[in-house]
């Protein structure tokens, strides 16, 4: 096919002027500008069609599905507490913040719930302050309110909660897109899922590495490095003398020690110097002992805070800790810039996945899986194979069904029959449905409709010569008398068909697709050009008797 | 060529018995899925099923045994035909959805492990969270139950009398429940794709039922005189040529599709044929039927067409 007849542009003129001239001829009922408009109009779904699977390198105008060409469908729900609770978290340090500038002392704030901190043992003089301050910095997202003598509960809004809702899965839908990228996936899918609004469908056609991709995706990837305050070999042991309970400002992490099995724990700052969002490159290098290792960049602004925070804390250990777990912990040895790494065990494979996660950004909620779909490319051509070929068997048993037992005029059938069959096909490219399994048996039950739209007709025709009609009056009461009919049958199966569509998932949205536009199309073909066949045939000369 | 020259079947006399069949074929469905004998798919009962592709033709017992050292329940069978090399693993609601492939990864290194002799070159798998599963069935539920309100709706409209649709609706759910029945007594999963299947054949099983409902109104504004008995039964002589055409070369397809479709299409074909076969029959003998019925109290026998008002 010439290039110029792929661009959309011009298919979508193509189509415009043979839907036109559909509505000309619907109107004009002459033959001459139905066969024209009818021929124009095929012969654009042929050239939409063409070819249509791949074929030499090229590829096929037919999208197929998952469940045909392998490849994993993954349904996940983002997690939007995590989102909620970073919110909080932020908020406390705010609090804490602007508390300290002001000179305000209190006992404790820390977060409450998912969606709200509190405030508590303000000093009695500065109560008024401390209400003055939160206030300032929290409304109208948030609500404040005094919570006893010397206290303050801090809520979120419901509006403001939704807001944080949407932008996590938001943020999530960006980061999973360029991690998906990363992995080179042609024609992806990744979109919001459902209607609860917090999950999401991945769908990843023809990818043969299951499990990588599966790690790329759900991998959080919130990298944060942290001054270790404190380490030892248990968390009750790092806490003895702190009285058996973290600071405020700090938390206790532990990572993989030098010793397999025997992890260490750390007493770590809460602030982060630097996180993920800081990097501007992560890519795979190798260490002094040729093991691999990170290679990260830090923007601009991260670097003087960072070569600023270590150059003041020479000698501190500062933790690296990526999703929980400290990696590494090395000494601070001087003043650090732009360019750093990030040791630990890694196989390189696992380094380079981390990089290219580090790459693309941490999601900011971890998922978790609803539904994991995964078909082997193999086993989708099995499937392809012996769906297709049932397929073509039932139709062309039907086909010679017709020619035999309505000879000549079941030719006009088969006719109309192909013209459905190319009309869908065209349809299906155009609007780039997927045809799925399912799909495949739904166009053989949309063949069933065709034939029952002629059988309809047909019989009626010979009714109608039985009682003594002549040809041309029998083959006009034939297709007038049939049409409400057609029209009723039609209408309840795409009331069927639009249900059905409401499901929603891959395979039967597929299914539900190839039958509303087979309906569609076998109005067109099977009334409107087989009775044009009709017409032309008994136009062109006198006709005694019909073979039908 | 001709099937039956000019029918004249009593349809309609016959009708009471064919009534009582239906009535005892749904209620013995009915009884036996109640027994707890309908079988759901993965994507409803939530839970794991891989399909394993190995190099060889598989030893099923040493793949048994294999995978029973981490799932003792899982069910194991071959998959469509012996030359695939194929497994069917199936494991119930065990995955959890924070870590909801790791009974599939457990499977897979077992076999590794255990029947190392034979690789598993190529793997499918379908993993469904409990949550998704019971949503899924709740929503075909629903979506099956609209469709046939609307259907209704759309028929009572067009042939201005609610009895109509009431009747098409009524053979259309008939065809749901004896597929139902059918589908476990065989013991054949309810999967996404035959509830695929379940939702066309209501769209067709009420498509029959217009065919035939349409003669009928086509007659009566020919013949209001004669009585509505004989009236529908000469509209289903009338298009029982086309009824045997129409429904039997799409019979010959989905059977076609049944047996040669390959297994993942295996559900979807049965439901099809049987599904075809019993919306002929339920059109003929429960929504002409109906609508006799309804037009013909208190009137016996000879209910004059004309109280039809259309």
């Amino acid at each position: 096919m010439p290039p110029a007849l792929q661009n959309p542009l011009t298919l979508w003129l193509l189509l415009s002027a043979g839907l036109a001239g559909l509505a000309y001829a619907f109107v004009r009922k002459e033959l001459r500008v139905r066969a024209v408009t009818y021929g124009a109009f095929l012969v654009a779904c042929a050239v939409l069609v063409w070819p249509p699977y791949e074929r030499d390198g090229q590829p096929g105008r037919i999208k197929l599905g998952l469940d045909l060409r392998g490849g994993i469908h993954l349904v996940l729900q983002v997690v939007v507490e995590d989102a909620l609770n970073a919110t909080v978290d932020d908020a406390v340090n705010t609090a804490r913040d602007q508390a300290s500038r002001k000179g305000i002392q209190f006992g404790s704030a820390q977060r409450t719930s998912p969606t709200s901190f509190g405030v508590e043992g303000v000093e009695p003089a500065r109560v008024k302050d401390m209400r003055d301050l939160l206030r300032d910095f929290f409304r109208p997202s948030w609500e404040v309110r005094e919570a006893g003598e010397a206290g303050f509960s801090v809520q979120m809004t419901e509006l403001y909660q939704r807001q944080v809702k949407e932008q996590t899965v938001r943020e999530a839908i960006r980061t999973l897109e360029r991690r998906v990228n990363q992995l080179g996936v042609a024609e992806p899918v990744i979109a919001a899922h459902g209607n609860r609004g917090d999950q999401i469908l991945v769908q990843l056609p023809g990818v043969t590495d299951v499990d990588q991709a599966k790690r790329i995706i759900k991998t959080t990837a919130q990298l944060s490095l942290k001054l270790v305050e404190d380490s030892g070999p248990s968390s009750e042991a790092l806490l003895q003398s702190l009285g058996g309970k973290a600071p405020d400002h700090m938390e206790v992490v532990s990572g993989p020690g030098t010793t397999p099995g025997e992890p260490v724990y750390y007493l770590l700052r809460r602030e982060a110097l630097i996180t993920g969002r800081d990097l501007k490159s992560a890519r795979v290098g190798v260490d002094e002992n040729n093991r691999p290792q990170i290679n990260f960049t830090l923007n601009a602004t991260a670097t003087d805070k960072f070569s600023r925070e270590t150059g003041r804390n020479i000698n501190r250990q500062l933790a690296i800790v990526l999703d929980g777990t400290v990696y590494s912990a090395p000494v601070i040895q001087s003043r650090l810039g732009a360019e750093n790494r990030i040791t630990g065990r890694f196989t390189t494979q696992e380094a380079d996945e981390l990089a290219k996660i580090l790459r693309a950004g941490a999601l900011p909620a971890t998922l978790r899986y609803l539904q994991e779909l995964t078909v082997g490319a193999s086993l989708g051509r099995d499937s392809i194979r012996d769906g297709v070929r049932a397929s073509i068997a039932g139709m062309a048993f039907i086909g010679v069904f017709m020619l035999v037992y309505y000879r000549l005029s079941g030719l006009n059938a088969v006719v109309a029959l192909a013209a459905n069959l190319l009309i869908l096909l065209a349809a299906m490219a155009y609007s780039g449905a997927t045809l799925t399994l399912p799909g495949i048996a739904g166009i053989i039950l949309t063949v069933g409709v065709g034939v029952d739209t002629n059988v309809l007709v047909f019989e009626r025709i010979r009714e109608e010569l039985r009682n003594g009609k002549t040809v041309r009056s029998a083959v006009q009461n034939g297709f007038d008398r049939v049409w409400i009919t057609i029209l009723d049958t039609h209408a309840t199966a795409l009331i069927a068909a639009a249900f059905l569509f409401q499901f929603g998932t891959g395979p039967i949205k597929g299914f539900a697709v190839t039958l509303v536009i087979g309906l569609v199309a076998n109005v067109f073909a099977s009334y409107f050009v087989s009775r044009f066949l009709f017409e032309w045939i008994l136009g062109r000369r006198h006709v005694e008797s019909l073979s039908i | 060529m001709e099937i039956i020259r000019n029918p004249n079947f009593e349809f309609l006399a016959k009708a009471r018995y064919f009534v009582v069949l239906s009535i005892l074929v749904i209620a013995a469905g009915i009884l036996w899925i109640a027994r707890g004998n309908l079988r759901y798919g993965v994507e409803f009962s939530g839970g794991t099923q891989l399909i394993l592709r190995f190099k060889a033709p598989p030893e099923i017992d040493r793949v048994r045994d294999a995978v029973a050292k981490v799932s003792p329940g899982a069910v194991i069978q071959v998959f469509g035909e012996t030359r695939d090399n194929q497994v069917l693993v199936r494991i119930a609601g065990e995955a959890s959805e924070s870590d909801l492939d790791a009974p599939a990864r457990a499977i897979m290194r077992a076999l590794g492990e255990g029947y190392s002799q034979n690789a598993v070159t190529e793997s499918s798998s379908e993993i469904v969270g409990p949550m998704v599963g019971a949503e899924l069935r709740r929503k075909a539920i629903i979506l099956t139950v609209l469709g046939l309100l609307f259907q209704l709706i759309y028929i009572a409209a067009r042939f201005k009398g609610g009895v109509w649709g009431v009747a098409a609706t009524v053979a259309a759910l008939h065809d749901v429940l004896v597929c139902l029945g059918a589908l476990s007594f065989i013991s054949y999963e309810i999967t996404l794709n035959v509830i695929a299947a379940l939702l066309t054949l209501v769209g067709y099983s009420v498509n029959d039922t217009i065919v035939i409902f349409d003669r009928a109104r086509e007659n009566l504004r020919l013949r209001r005189r004669e009585s509505m008995a004989k009236l529908l039964n000469d509209s289903l002589n009338q298009t029982l040529t086309r009824t045997l055409i129409s429904n039997g070369t799409t019979f010959l397809a989905v059977l076609g599709l049944y047996l040669f479709g390959g297994e993942v299409l295996r559900g979807f074909g049965f439901t099809m044929v049987v599904g075809i076969v019993v919306g002929t029959y339920s059109t003929i003998f429960i929504a002409v039927p109906l609508v006799n019925w309804w037009y013909s109290r208190g009137h016996g026998a000879a209910a004059p067409a004309a109280k039809a008002a259309l």
